[in-house]
């Protein structure tokens, strides 16, 4: 998987290449966890290029919510393709995440969050 | 001339003999030309045994295993080549560095020579620097052949220890196997007017996909199948954890009812996610026997389906989260009523998501389509044929992830009366 990260004032958009799974689980937290690390609190991740993604990742994605919630941070999904999208959806993630469809969509949102 | 002696003499000798001198065996018959190159090698700094003859010089290898074997090639009895062959034939001194010493140097004797088991030659009338030359290189090959052969060595005796364990962690995996095929209900008749039957194939010994079908009172049957994410032994451990707290003097005392929503709630909130985010999906049952009335909740589990006798066979499944992803999530129970000869099948996610050769998922319309196709078949018939379909889609035998398939089928006899009133 690869992963490259942009800064948007206070939000990082991390952009997703490849399958999302156990495999590379520890390389997308280390990416993340670098985010958080640098103080950004409102994290975006572009699902367009995630072909795949399995039910640890869906842990993954869970748990990430659950830290950003507990340092009032936020994160949404950006553009989640087909398969991935039907996955999220089966496993109810919605209630949890945020799914956006457009990046400004996304700041927006952020920007909203952090003004509430 | 001398000076390349000079520079090869102490660097040769702490070259070869950084542990230990070399030691070079020597067979020749003759006394005098055996005396005059001991004393030689001697004097380079090498240990030197003699042996008078082939015999003695291959009960000498065998007793000391010298570093070089240097033979001369005319002896009575055996000579130098038949002795390099009996060396060679010898599967544990074969590798064995060996010099044949000759008085003439012809190319067809060196051919024979090389040809028998020599590794080299050398003129019983070579120089000093020849023959430190020669031994030296020898000496170089020979410490080669021993530092493979002890990396050999090391690596059998590896190989050795890490079959031994490997047999020992396989044997406690199959012991924790079948301790957890052991918590499987026993097919057949769990309540009255009930039948069930099913199949298992964990992924890997152990899995982590679980189901039960038991008692709950004198009037209902628990039932419900769980999925512990990731696989092993890890999975398994936890299956077994939230197994223990399903069990229903647990569920007395810790939730307090036996209401799958109200189970799945406080499971809910006892099995957060972990750090490593693995989590559990459930699906919850609960069947009264005299009213055959299901009432169900589920954790984002997805496999239970309900095959009604009649129309109206469906997915019991609705939107929600697998355990701990939401610890303040509340779990609602569903009820529907179960009709004679109806069919409740609990199934895991890995037999609808085995993969063709392409890669292409089975997926719950064609798994239900099968399901219907056996529908006349007895239920035991039934689900070994949708597994045979399965495995035959996935061309193959090994599932990627755990597969179960349960079964339940509500018999004729004892509540019809009801279902007419």
């Amino acid at each position: 998987m690869q992963i490259t990260e942009r800064r948007i004032g206070e939000a990082v958009i991390l952009d997703l290449v490849g399958e999302l799974t156990y495999a590379n689980r520890a390389t997308f937290k280390a990416s993340v966890e670098r985010s958080k690390a640098s103080g950004v609190r409102h994290l975006i991740l572009n699902m367009q290029g995630v072909r795949f993604l399995d039910s640890s990742a869906l842990g993954t994605l869970a748990l990430l919510t659950q830290s950003l919630n507990v340092t009032k941070g936020t994160i949404g999904l950006l553009n989640p393709q087909s398969y991935v999208k039907e996955i999220l959806t089966l496993a109810n993630l919605h209630q949890l995440l945020p799914v956006y469809h457009s990046e400004p969509e996304a700041l927006a949102a952020c920007s909203l969050r952090k003004a509430g | 001339m001398a000076e390349p002696a000079r520079r090869l003499e102490p660097q040769s000798v702490s070259d070869t003999s950084a542990k230990a001198t070399p030691v070079i065996l020597l067979v020749d018959d003759d006394e005098i030309t055996r005396m005059g190159m001991a004393g030689r090698l001697k004097r380079l700094g090498y240990r030197v045994i003699e042996a008078g003859d082939g015999n003695a010089g291959l009960t000498a290898i065998r007793a000391q295993r010298p570093d070089l074997v240097i033979l001369d090639w005319m002896m009575p009895g055996m000579d130098g080549p038949s002795v390099c062959e009996a060396i060679r034939a010898d599967p544990e001194l074969k590798s064995s560095q060996v010099v044949l010493m000759t008085a003439h140097d012809r190319p067809e004797q060196i051919a024979e020579g090389l040809s028998r088991g020599a590794d080299d030659f050398l003129s019983k009338a070579a120089s000093k620097q020849e023959v430190l030359a020669r031994v030296q290189a020898s000496l170089r090959s020979s410490a080669l052949v021993r530092q493979i052969e002890h990396t050999r060595d090391d690596l059998d005796r590896s190989h050795r220890l890490l079959s031994a364990k490997q047999a020992e962690l396989e044997s406690e995996l199959q012991s924790a196997a079948d301790f957890v095929r052991a918590q499987l209900p026993l097919p057949g008749m769990p309540a009255a007017g009930v039948s069930m039957q099913w199949a298992y194939q964990p992924s890997l010994a152990l899995g982590g996909d679980l189901f039960q079908v038991c008692s709950w009172g004198a009037d209902a049957l628990g039932l419900y199948i769980l999925d512990a994410s990731g696989h092993g032994v890890a999975a398994a451990l936890r299956a077994v954890a939230l197994m223990s707290f399903l069990r229903e003097d647990n569920l007395a005392k810790a939730v307090g009812s036996l209401d799958p929503g109200a189970i799945i709630t406080e499971a809910n909130r006892l099995f957060p996610l972990t750090q490593d985010g693995e989590y559990f999906t459930l699906w919850v049952g609960r069947l009264d026997i005299s009213s055959r009335m299901l009432s169900y909740a589920t954790a984002g589990h997805s496999g239970a389906f309900l095959q009604a006798a009649g129309n109206g066979s469906r997915w019991l499944s609705m939107a929600s989260l697998p355990l701990g992803f939401d610890p303040h999530s509340i779990f609602e129970s569903m009820h529907t009523p179960l009709l004679s000869l109806d069919r409740l099948y609990l199934l895991s996610d890995g037999i609808y998501e085995a993969p063709s050769p392409t890669g292409e998922l089975w997926g719950r319309p064609r798994l239900q389509a099968t399901l219907e196709a056996h529908r006349s078949h007895s239920l035991g018939q039934s689900i070994a044929d949708t597994m045979a379909t399965a495995r035959q889609w996935l061309a193959g035998d090994v599932f990627p992830d755990d597969v179960a398939l349960l079964g339940l089928e509500m018999l004729e006899s004892v509540t019809c009366h009801k279902e007419r009133a």
